[in-house]
């Protein structure tokens, strides 16, 4: 707030003059012809080219590890569509979300396995899940009520409490009922009329339409009166009430709508997996459904899903350490070309870093052999390409770890400097980026893993704080 | 933030051009995994070492192949899967150096999740250069990804799994483990705890995870049958302070037993005993077998593997260990033995003059009969794929934190 | 009446501990509405500094100096490194989301948390480490009284934690800092108009604020003696409940809730059932919520309109 650069205060501005100079942008960027061509689709059109390119994905891969990561996707899209009623557009804030997934695996599970009674239950699926999806909108209900009284974060740790108590409910309070720590197994498969859904990419045709029908639902909902009842809500509770919205109503439904979507996508979830697992509904795996629903943009339909997307893809991308090494890499370069301008200084700044290295890597070796006596740990190209670049200690450890702390405290620095001291600091700290994966990250993928995925969130916010589709909106607070 | 700000315009193409090519990157990987499986998308495991044969490039006819580990590398147990991982890095590096043979090894991260577990499998099975999993580590991730295991032949050696009904009835029949499933070591533990220590009450402490609540299970009944009074009690394992419940602790109580997965909680267990002042003894399982970690004096503990620091053939290997990755418990040297086995299985396929396929891999490694490990004792499986003559030895812990072993009941 | 009184001394030494990290949760909050997650991982880094200046003292069994002033070393040194880390994070990943919805920063800060996490297992590996306190601090040297024992240990945790509770407290009411905390805290816009340093208040709030969660982590590593990179979830979760149930922004509030979830924690364990501890004490929480629907001492807020 205090430098010049920093926005004014804008009290008083609503969402639409928030966005006024969002839309005067569009018109003047190097692809403006394309985004509005883009605009003139018809939402359902899109919806439906969209849909129809996915559907070709299973055909186009042999792996069926491809379209397991397709399913977990669509998994994760479905549960961000749920969580995005009830946070973005009703703006509560729901940490007890998971459950509602885990209460739909649960509850397919029981119905559709000998878990319960002599020859357990074996209810035709689509009757199981309505019934599920039936009673976790009654659920949802149920955890909304506490909504009236509440508000904000008070009702977030609630319906935290929530989460907790279901997850701690079926590991410990009936071990005969829900299998204890180790759940339910041997699930029946999706059955429609016969018709047994067995393959992976069975059920990515299936999560596809729920997903599309539900994107094609919600859009409706949207834009109707209940719709533009929840954004009211979000907005100003007092004022929707001014204008005789039923306030605790709508956010009611908006609980029961969310809880209802997230069941249903468990239900799918228990029989693909044949199993229901108490820790596959725990706190990390809601943090996932927020960081999708947030980093797509909150609010936005076609946002949650993309931002699912990226976090999911994103998350198996880096599985792979030779995947996450080009992820690594290209994302510094991208970096590089859109923040550093103009097009001379990018290319003075990798010439110096190509040069550093080389020198670097020439003294360390002339001061002892043994510090450049180590290959990179990338395989593939980039490690060859690297080879004679970047110095890699015989013994990596204890540097690559020193190497890391300074990385990030040379990052700190990165960003308070300005003008040319950047730009000189710029290049050690790239050489010392390539170092410490090299030495340690890539060794590590694991845990590298989840680094790069903290690492993701914070610069994707930071780039852009309404998420990738997101629309800026003033918050009333 | 403001809207008419030149910089927010960049911003904002900055991050559509990043998710679009993290799009179209994800696209274009997870279209081709199964094609680029041998372009270094394992790390080597023993790149790091200097004496290792660099991947791929050794002479003569050298056997090539992944294996592939699953384990809580990080998330809430990552302690557990560290060691697990290490041991099975360590286990491979040894063996490539000693037999010439170049095995990588593909991590696969599961947090303890079933869910992730069947997705790091799926992954595992499009790698065609994967011949054996070792692992996963729970028994609730084996009943998650073992039909899809069985499905393609793939052999999953587990280290950890111990829970009785993964066995029963040949549900996963690539699953095998080189530790004994509960019931031998309930049956076990039970006798000694009746027949020697004879306490007129116990006190059973889970910590509510598959492995504790099992044994749990399985030890309580047996007590009860014996005539001695069981309370029941069970904790978080998340939990870091046990002052409470050892509060209900009576005089009474002659043995609390610990059948808990952390080591060092059953330490701060230990610690809150004598803090209290009670003098109840821990009884605790493998799970706790850890001269470094728990080490509360007078406290037994059972195991199925001897403490390897004091095998002489073993003391030499811990010590690399140690150095290389600091101290570890009870969850490395199964791993290792199931490294070793997995190792084994294709080296003996590629002498037999074959190349590995996963059915052949899985055929050895059921023939597998070896007369020594690193646990102290012959491993092969009967056809259920459980351990034969799982041994099991009780230790007590000695004032000075050494562990030294008690002649059974 | 000794089970009681144990239960006592166990779920106030806890609560202590709790609510150390729920002040530091509470004040970021009151100034900036965020919901920093990345608290509970602060508080981590405290318990593994004071483990490392134990280690430099010669480690448990064998310290070089005085065990006071290993003790002062080690919460001296902890408060400083989180109170830095929590300066820096709020600088690289919360200022830039200031003017942002709300819910943005609520994302950076998981990333952060994530970041810190698996950063520290990355440099310090997955094993535990111990602090070993009964080494140098005997259990013997505590209050051994018709069958309750309270070490030391306990003692100085509790002792302490009340200190800095006080001291904070005093902070926020008597002096120029607290004063602009509390002005930044009621009205981000008019204080800035009034002269004050917005910025340095901020960051003067999260070294406070991150510097009591690093004595949090200390105290946690002497009591608990467990230290491990995800130590600080758990931690943060019930911090951030203790801070929720005693109304958010609250500075007495927060020592209210932590103080409330220890105690309910050991009585849930110790007289009803330590299986179904947690299914009790939310119980319990959500009952004091529904009750008090702005928390124990917050008030409800006038709504402008």
């Amino acid at each position: 707030m205090s430098t010049p650069n920093d926005a004014p205060p804008r009290i008083g501005v609503d969402e639409w003059v928030a966005r006024s100079g969002e839309r005067r942008d569009r018109g003047s960027g190097p692809s403006a012809a394309i985004v509005r061509a883009l605009e003139r689709v018809g939402w359902w059109q899109r919806l439906a080219v969209i849909a129809a390119i996915v559907a070709l994905f299973p055909l186009l891969t042999s792996s069926d590890y491809a379209v397991r990561v397709g399913v977990n996707t669509l998994l994760l899209a479905t549960l961000a569509l749920g969580l995005n009623v009830v946070v973005g557009w009703t703006g509560l804030l729901d940490l007890g979300y998971v459950a509602f997934y885990g209460f739909g695996a649960y509850g397919f599970a029981l119905l559709s396995s000998n878990q319960l009674g002599s020859s357990g239950i074996h209810l035709p699926s689509l009757l199981a899940i309505v019934i599920v999806v039936v009673a976790a909108a009654l659920l949802g209900l149920l955890l909304g009520l506490p909504s009236r009284r509440l508000q904000g974060d008070y009702l977030a740790i609630v319906t935290l409490f929530f989460g907790q108590i279901f997850v701690e409910t079926v590991t410990n309070v009936a071990p005969k009922v829900t299998g204890g720590p180790n759940g339910v197994v041997g699930i029946d498969p999706l059955n429609f009329f016969g018709l047994e859904v067995t393959t992976t990419r069975g059920y990515f045709y299936v999560l596809l339409i729920v997903t599309v029908v539900i994107m094609g639902a919600l859009h409706l909902i949207d834009s109707s009166r209940t719709g533009r009842g929840w954004r009211a809500v979000r907005e100003d509770p007092l004022a929707a009430a001014l204008m005789t919205i039923p306030v605790n109503k709508v956010k009611l439904l908006a609980f029961s709508v969310g809880a209802a979507v997230a069941a249903l996508a468990g239900t799918i979830f228990a029989a693909f997996q044949a199993g229901a697992y108490p820790t596959d509904f725990d706190t990390p795996f809601l943090i996932l459904v927020y960081a999708g629903v947030i980093l797509g943009g909150s609010g936005s339909i076609a946002g949650a899903v993309l931002g699912a997307t990226v976090v999911s893809v994103t998350l198996e991308l880096l599985r792979n350490p030779s995947q996450a090494a080009t992820l690594f890499y290209g994302l510094i370069l991208l970096t590089l070309v859109v923040r550093v301008r103009p097009w001379r200084k990018l290319g003075a700044v990798l010439a110096a870093l190509v040069a550093f290295g080389f020198a670097v890597h020439a003294v360390i070796g002339a001061i002892s052999a043994s510090a450049v006596a180590g290959h990179p740990r990338s395989g593939g190209w980039v490690g060859d390409a690297l080879g004679s670049w970047v110095v890699v200690p015989a013994d990596p450890k204890g540097p690559g770890n020193i190497a890391f702390v300074v990385l990030i405290l040379g990052l700190v620095a990165l960003v308070q400097l300005k003008g040319t001291a950047r730009t000189v600091l710029l290049v050690p700290l790239l050489y010392l980026a390539a170092f410490v994966w090299e030495t340690r990250l890539v060794a590590e993928a694991s845990i590298t893993r989840q680094i790069l995925l903290g690492a993701i969130l914070i610069v994707m916010m930071n780039a852009r704080p309404q998420g990738l589709l997101g629309s800026k909106r003033v918050e009333v607070l | 933030m403001n809207a008419r700000d030149p910089r927010s315009h960049g911003r904002r193409w900055a991050a559509a051009a990043a998710s679009a090519t993290l799009l179209a990157f994800g696209l274009a990987a997870c279209g081709s995994s199964s094609g680029n499986s041998g372009s270094g998308s394992q790390t080597s495991a023993n790149a790091g070492s200097q004496t290792g044969a660099s991947t791929g490039s050794s002479g003569g006819k050298a056997c090539t192949a992944a294996i592939g580990i699953e384990a809580p590398i990080t998330g809430q147990v990552a302690q557990l899967g560290g060691e697990q991982l290490h041991f099975t890095q360590f286990a491979l590096d040894q063996y490539n150096q000693k037999n010439g043979t170049s095995f990588s090894l593909v991590q696969g991260d599961t947090q303890l999740t079933p869910a992730q577990a069947t997705t790091v499998t799926q992954q595992f099975i499009s790698n065609d250069k994967i011949m054996a999993i070792v692992g996963p580590a729970g028994s609730q991730e084996v009943s998650a990804i073992g039909p899809l295991a069985s499905r393609a032949n793939l052999a999953m050696i587990s280290g950890s799994a111990t829970a009785a009904a993964l066995t029963d009835g040949g549900k996963y029949p690539t699953f095998f483990r080189v530790v004994p499933r509960d019931a031998v070591q309930a049956a076990n533990d039970a006798d000694y705890i009746i027949k020697t220590l004879r306490p007129k009450q116990v006190m059973i402490v889970d910590d509510q995870s598959s492995y504790s609540t099992g044994l749990a299970a399985a030890v309580e009944p047996l007590l009860k049958q014996a005539g001695i009074q069981v309370d029941h009690e069970s904790v978080n394992q998340k939990q870091t302070d046990f002052s409470s419940v050892v509060s209900k602790i009576t005089p009474e109580t002659g043995v609390v037993f610990l059948p808990w997965q952390v080591a060092t909680s059953s330490q701060q267990f230990g610690q809150n005993l004598s803090e209290q002042g009670k003098k109840a003894v821990i009884f605790a399982t493998d799970g706790s077998y850890s001269p470094g970690q728990f080490r509360s004096p007078g406290a037994y503990v059972s195991s199925f593997a001897p403490d390897i620091t004091a095998i002489p053939e073993d003391a030499d290997l811990a010590r690399q260990i140690k150095a290389r990755y600091g101290s570890f418990g009870t969850y490395g040297p199964p791993y290792y033995a199931s490294a070793i086995v997995a190792a084994d299985a294709i080296d003996a396929v590629c002498r037999s003059g074959q190349t590995p396929t996963r059915a052949n891999v899985l055929a050895q490694v059921r023939k597998t009969s070896a007369a020594t490990s690193i646990l102290g004792q012959p491993i092969r499986f009967d056809a259920k794929g459980d351990l034969v003559d799982a041994k099991f030895s009780i230790f007590k812990v000695g004032p000075d934190g050494r562990y030294s072993a008690v002649p059974s009941a | 009446m000794t089970f009681f009184l144990q239960q006592v001394v166990d779920g106030l030494t806890t609560g202590s501990v709790y609510a150390l990290i729920a002040l530091g949760y509470s004040m970021v909050y009151g100034v900036l509405k965020l919901l920093n997650f990345a608290h509970g991982d602060i508080y981590m880094v405290g318990a593994f500094i004071g483990y490392f200046v134990l280690q430099a003292f010669g480690g448990a069994t064998a310290l070089v100096a005085p065990v006071a002033v290993v003790l002062i070393a080690m919460f001296a040194a902890a408060a400083l490194g989180a109170g830095l880390l929590g300066v820096g994070i709020e600088r690289f990943a919360y200022r830039p989301l200031r003017e942002s919805p709300r819910i943005a920063p609520l994302i950076t800060a998981l990333g952060v948390s994530f970041f810190l996490e698996n950063a520290v297992l990355l440099l310090f590996g997955s094993e535990t480490r111990l602090y070993s306190t009964s080494s140098f601090i005997p259990f013997s040297t505590g209050v051994h009284v018709a069958g309750v024992n309270i070490s030391l240990v306990r003692i100085l945790v509790v002792v302490l934690a009340a200190v800095l509770m006080v001291g904070l407290r005093v902070l926020v009411e008597r002096t120029r800092l607290g004063k602009a905390m509390r002005a930044v805290a009621f009205d981000r816009e008019a204080a800035e108009m009034m002269g004050i340093q917005v910025d340095r208040t901020i960051s003067a709030t999260f070294f406070i604020g991150s510097a009591l969660a690093g004595v949090a982590g200390v105290m946690a590593g002497l009591v608990f003696d467990q230290v491990f990179s995800l130590m600080g979830f758990i931690a943060g979760l019930k911090a951030f409940t203790a801070a929720v149930v005693g109304g958010i922004g609250n500075v007495p509030g927060a020592m209210l809730g932590g103080l409330l979830i220890g105690l309910a924690e050991s009585f849930a364990t110790g007289y009803i059932s330590s299986t179904f501890q947690n299914l009790i004490v939310f119980g319990i929480l959500i009952g004091v919520m529904l009750l008090r629907p702005n928390g124990l001492l917050g008030r409800a807020t006038l709504q402008k309109v």
